[in-house]
């Protein structure tokens, strides 16, 4: 299950229309995600919702981006966390829109996966190997961190 | 929910990945599904699952020409993937395959995606064909750019065109 919220008490009770609010409060989502399917779902849904808050149309060049890298990692963090995760521990995913930056969170209690952050765009005979590239690439910030048994995950574009 | 109980392939995943043609009066001719069944609990040798939800789904049709349209509708990326491959495989099977895939009905690719179109790619050509890719939106263009995949997937407006380019 995958349990959802917009965490701004502004965010649940405002109308989401397409034009941007100047006095908007920062746009803020949480989810606790479970499944790979919903989960990826979610990830989708709350960039929907950005979109709306900020007024940004579908085709947006730099919300198709943070998306794509979005559910890069969020695809990476929530299958190694359901291969290794104690009994499928639950993932923790924050989005929060402020000043037209877009920064995404997760925490999860999969293997620690250092050695996955450097790699290079793979050659385009190559079948897999790129999410974490283009996140990187298309990114401001990829932080990640490890902390004891628990990943922390930031990624940050400006819009 | 219900939970009805799936079989066991042994694949260490918190999801399992099951394909099936429903193509033979079951469902919509030349309509591919894979059903993902989550599993829930249970031991080594009996295991619970659930059907979730698939992201992607895709139709085939035939021209006169003899090339295979492979449409799929969906989200083209980790779930929804291997439902392409099987797609493909399918096409492939009917000797030297001529494929166009219209990406139309695509509203996202990811990596895997991108990996099922390359292993596509792989196919066809193995078999002595050749594949287009067709009406790909935006974020499939950007992807395709980033990866410099555009280069060896050269994309076309339209299906009409794509399938004037063989």
């Amino acid at each position: 299950m995958t349990v959802c919220s917009r965490t701004s008490p502004r965010s649940r009770t405002r109308s989401l229309t397409s034009d941007p609010d100047p006095d908007a409060q920062p746009f803020e989502f949480h989810a606790t995600l479970t499944r790979l399917d919903d989960g990826l779902d979610t990830l989708h849904h709350s960039v929907d919702l950005l979109r709306q808050r900020s007024g940004r149309p579908a085709d947006d060049r730099n919300v198709i981006l943070f998306e794509t890298a979005l559910a890069e990692i969020g695809s990476n963090v929530l299958i190694y966390t359901g291969k290794h995760g104690s009994g499928g521990s639950p993932v923790e995913y924050d989005l929060r829109l402020e000043a037209d930056t877009a920064t995404a969170s997760f925490t999860d209690r999969g293997p620690p996966i250092h050695n996955q952050l450097t790699r290079a765009m793979p050659a385009p005979t190559s079948e897999a190997g790129r999410g974490i590239a283009i996140a990187r690439k298309v990114l401001d910030e990829l932080g990640y961190k490890r902390d004891g048994e628990v990943n922390h995950w930031r990624l940050v574009k400006r819009l | 929910m219900s939970s009805p109980v799936g079989l066991h392939l042994g694949l260490p995943a918190m999801q399992e990945i099951y394909q099936a043609g429903l193509g033979d009066g079951r469902g919509e001719p030349g309509l591919l599904a894979t059903h993902v069944w989550e599993l829930l609990g249970g031991g080594r040798q009996s295991r619970r699952y659930r059907l979730a939800t698939v992201s992607l789904e895709v139709q085939s049709r035939q021209t006169d020409a003899g090339v295979t349209v492979l449409a799929p509708s969906g989200r083209l990326d980790v779930t929804g993937a291997p439902t392409l491959k099987e797609a493909v495989t399918e096409a492939v099977k009917t000797g030297q395959p001529r494929l166009v895939i219209d990406l139309e009905g695509v509203s996202f690719v990811d990596s895997t995606g991108l990996g099922s179109v390359i292993a596509a790619l792989k196919m066809v050509r193995s078999s002595k064909g050749d594949l287009r890719l067709a009406a790909p939106n935006q974020q499939v263009r950007v992807v395709l750019e980033l990866t410099t995949l555009d280069r060896v997937f050269p994309y076309f407006a339209t299906v009409e065109d794509a399938l004037a380019d063989f």
